[in-house]
């Protein structure tokens, strides 16, 4: 078995050779999610030809890689990974694979001291929706599409910068904006805890039903204090996610029903994955704008007198 | 006790709900499950949870929803589709009920998670963590979910209150009940059907391991506590009743404690003081009337010797 | 045939029971293969065999338990379904669960409430129905016992005592003697004979020669097809019997002995 590998991969190796050799082929790279993927195209451009294993709407902590992921890895001139345990069940073999093609995790090029402990030398993976956190990855993309394809590395250079610059620019954008939203107002609450850096970077707070990881499950205590805190705090509106289940959500609202206090289903925000392609949540950029006019249009409704919709 | 009074008559709402469901659940799991146990066929409802998988993957493909009620459907009839194999399998390879039961759950199993692992390669949208759907989310049930698991179960219970003496009679001695015209092979379906609903509809309480332990430990304490059928009937399911009262309002005393494994140890609880204390056949018991009593462990060989736990049918 | 004559007027131009190439298999293994047989007026008959030679067999396909792969059976000339309520089956002791929660009496409770419609429970005639079927076979005492808590005779009696309470016209009885001592089997073979002396048909799987040839009016010799059938007399003879077990030579000089001594046991 270990054989067979090994002829797959020289036969891939030469491959990929082959076609570096060719200027107009372009370099093929393997995302894990979508988001990591939109990142390589924003630096690769038209350079790159970008996959990504985990197609939109998928969770990316239960996902299982099947042989045709690992076919797919195999052949790829370079994987990008988000890395810091994001992918749950694929990082053993992510790192396996990765000792013998050329891989990155963007998610090691930002500052440790600027990630968030979730205790055990662990940290919160979901540094995407902090722009400002985002804006530290282009570069290391960058640098591994130039050992790659030494010829542009001016071209991934430049636009690495680019980007960076254009998520500066976006997370001030949305810090302006909310600024709108009275500081008590500002409390978002979704299924599972991937707001994080999102909200400490635009001043929410942050309250997920479920754990940092969508594998573990809430306790009736858990329900009942989110229930209490929602009542308590008057908080208008409650939300959900693209690619985890709404279940303990809908709890929560008629939770709050129940104590007298109409709380709305905010609606969908992009988390894990992002939209498919064409939508105006195919970009990270999108789907972070996309969230912030979600929540800001939701938390700024009056708290009283909702319907619950959808 | 007066503090548990007390903190019951303050519950929030979500625990209500999540402790109305779970009990209606836990009630009529222990009664339907008294038949699966006496006819030896506590696993029926795993593999009827297992088989569930490729129903509700179908649903999924077939309707493009994560809806709880589609996906209960489809999980429903795959189960139904897995119960009929399992009888089928039975009948005409005259394999063994254990062994049947297994071949149907891990096929059907493997079939559910495949089926699943190709929706999420490719993209389906929704796919991801659908085997999720076997364990169960026992604290996010709502009033609908609860509402529904009341009607089944009262249904189910109501089945065998109605046919008693039908299930009785076919538990017992199928043969004899054939051979006095009754459809045993028929009634024997219906009953395992009752199972497979039971389990399928309890899914989002309890979650498949979990539902099948509501189903197989409520009857195990009844039979400790006595001879005869009716009272185990009505002692599994206040067994069951109480273990999820019981873990329900346990598990919202703390922070962190998923509320399905709670109702399951407080269920095992009682099965452990029932085979400590249960009067004929709990330890202690049987301990101090072996020491005290000579004329009784006398009848006892007589019982050892005169009861020949034959599970095969001879031909 | 032998046995006491009280015959039916309404079925006096049928036998009672009669099995026309009667054929069984399981798979592709034939069971029992083309009886043919019939039997005119209530006794008290055996199917005599060695094991595996498929008399049980015989009973269940008479009763539609198993599917007969070819042949037919008439109850006084007509199907099993037009008759079921005059039939009683006992099934073979090991086929149940004793550990099953019920008492001697709600088994016995089953035999009178089998014959009632759907969802029907019964109430006091099936109640004295039980109650005297349960005194017909000694074991009043026990009606509150739990069934495990019996002797192996006690519970082919518990059984017998389920049969009587459908008050049947024909008895089909697997093996009825398994696991029971000597008094409890004259007991019950006492139990039926009055009941063939009470104009009723019973029929019983047996193995044991020499109480065949005491107490059974007519038997049948099976192995795998009909070997002989009739009174029992001129049934049991040594070539008949040297045909049936042919091969399980081991048992043949008992049977020798039996026969010779006529049949009587000692």
């Amino acid at each position: 078995m270990p054989r067979i590998v090994n002829v797959v991969l020289v036969l891939s190796l030469v491959g990929a050779a082959w076609n570096n050799s060719k200027a107009a082929s372009p370099v093929r790279v393997i995302a894990t999610t979508t988001v990591v993927a939109d990142l390589v195209e924003q630096v690769g451009g038209d350079l790159v030809a970008v996959e990504s294993l985990m197609a939109d709407g998928v969770d990316p902590h239960s996902y299982r890689a099947t042989p045709r992921d690992i076919d797919r890895l195999i052949r790829a001139d370079l994987i990008v990974a988000n890395g810091l345990h994001l992918e749950g069940k694929l990082a053993e073999l992510l790192e396996r694979i990765g000792r013998k093609r050329p891989f990155v995790a963007v998610g090691n090029a930002v500052p440790k001291d600027e990630l968030l402990s979730i205790g055990n030398d662990l940290f919160d993976p979901h540094i995407w929706f902090d722009a400002k956190l985002w804006s530290y990855c282009p570069s290391t993309v960058a640098d591994a599409l130039s050992q790659l394809d030494s010829k542009a590395a001016l071209h991934y250079r430049q636009r690495a910068e680019k980007y960076s610059k254009d998520l500066l620019e976006l997370d001030k954008n949305v810090r302006r904006k909310f600024k709108k939203i009275p500081q008590q107002r500002r409390v978002l609450i979704t299924a599972h805890d991937a707001f994080r850096y999102f909200g400490r970077a635009y001043g929410l707070e942050v309250i997920g039903v479920q754990g940092t990881s969508t594998e573990s499950e809430a306790g009736l205590a858990d329900m009942n204090q989110l229930v209490e805190l929602v009542v308590q705090r008057e908080i208008p509106a409650v939300f959900v996610e693209t690619s985890v289940s709404d279940r303990n959500v809908t709890a929560l609202i008629e939770g709050a029903a129940a104590r007298g206090h109409s709380v709305r289903l905010g609606g969908r925000l992009y988390s894990d994955a992002l939209g498919p392609a064409g939508g105006g949540g195919d970009t990270l950029e999108g789907a972070l704008l996309s969230n912030v006019d979600t929540i800001i249009g939701a938390l700024r409704a009056t708290s009283t007198s909702q319907r619950i919709v959808e | 006790m007066i503090h548990l009074a007390v903190a019951i008559a303050f519950l929030p709402y979500n625990t209500l709900v999540v402790a109305a469901g779970v009990a209606a659940v836990g009630c009529a799991a222990g009664v339907i499950g008294t038949f699966g146990v006496l006819r030896k066929r506590a696993l029926v409802g795993d593999a009827a949870a297992h088989a569930t998988l490729v129903g509700v993957a179908c649903a999924l493909l077939l309707t493009g929803q994560r809806d709880l009620a589609v996906l209960l459907v489809g999980g429903l009839l795959s189960a139904m589709v897995a119960i009929v194999l399992l009888v089928l399998i039975r009948k005409f390879t005259r394999t063994r009920d254990d062994a049947a039961t297994a071949i149907v759950l891990s096929v059907s199993f493997g079939l559910g998670i495949t089926l699943i692992s190709g929706m999420v390669s490719r993209g389906i949208p929704g796919s991801g963590g659908l085997e999720r759907f076997l364990l169960g989310h026992t604290a996010s049930l709502t009033a609908t979910d609860a509402l529904l698991l009341g009607t089944v179960s009262v249904v189910g219970v109501l089945c065998i209150v109605v046919g008693l003496k039908e299930a009785t009679m076919v538990a017992f001695d199928p043969d004899f009940a054939a051979a006095a015209g009754w459809p045993a092979a028929t009634l024997d379906l219906v009953l395992i059907a009752l199972i497979a609903v039971m389990v399928v509809v309890g899914l989002p309480a309890a979650g498949a391991v979990l539902v099948t332990a509501l189903v197989v430990i409520p009857p195990a304490v009844a039979r400790q506590w006595t001879e005869r059928l009716v009272p185990m009937l009505v002692i599994a399911g206040a067994v069951g009743l109480l273990s999820a009262l019981g873990g329900v309002v346990l598990s919202s005393l703390a922070v962190q404690v998923p509320t399905g494994p709670v109702v399951v140890l407080v269920a095992t609880a009682f099965l452990i003081l029932s085979i400590l204390v249960a009067p004929c056949r709990g330890i202690l018991w049987r301990t101090r009337s072996v020491s005290g009593l000579s004329s009784v462990s006398l009848t006892k060989t007589e019982v050892g010797a005169a009861t020949p736990r034959v599970m095969e049918r001879k031909l | 045939m032998a046995g006491n004559n009280s015959a039916r007027e309404v079925h006096v131009a049928h036998p009672m029971l009669e099995w026309h190439d009667l054929t069984v298999a399981y798979g592709r293994r034939p069971v029992l293969w083309n009886v043919d047989f019939e039997i005119q007026d209530p006794c008290l008959f055996g199917i005599i065999g060695p094991n595996g030679a498929g008399k049980s067999t015989l009973l269940k396909a008479s009763l539609d338990l198993v599917r007969r792969a070819g042949g037919t059976v008439r109850f006084w000339g007509q199907q099993l379904a037009e008759v079921r309520s005059k039939i009683a089956y006992v099934p073979q002791r090991e086929t149940v669960d004793w550990d099953f929660p019920v008492s001697v009496m709600d088994v016995v409770r089953m035999g009178a409430t089998s014959r009632l419609g759907w969802f029907q429970r019964g109430g006091k005639r099936e109640r004295e129905l039980a109650r005297a079927s349960l005194d017909h076979v000694g074991l009043a005492d026990f009606a509150n016992r739990q069934i495990g808590k019996l002797s192996g005779g006690q519970q082919q009696r518990v059984f017998l005592a389920r049969a009587l309470a459908r008050e049947a016209e024909i008895y089909l009885l697997d093996e009825p003697m398994a696991g029971v001592d000597a008094g409890s089997q004259e007991q019950i073979f006492n139990i039926l004979a009055e009941l063939r002396d009470q104009g009723k048909l019973v029929i019983a799987v047996h193995h044991d020669i020499r109480t065949a040839a005491e107490w059974f009016d007519a038997v049948a010799l099976v192995d795998m097809r009909l070997v002989a059938a009739g009174p029992t007399a001129e049934v049991l003879t040594p070539e008949n019997l040297t045909m049936t077990y042919s091969g399980r030579l081991s048992i043949l000089d008992e049977i020798g002995e039996a026969v010779e001594r006529g049949g009587r046991t000692p």
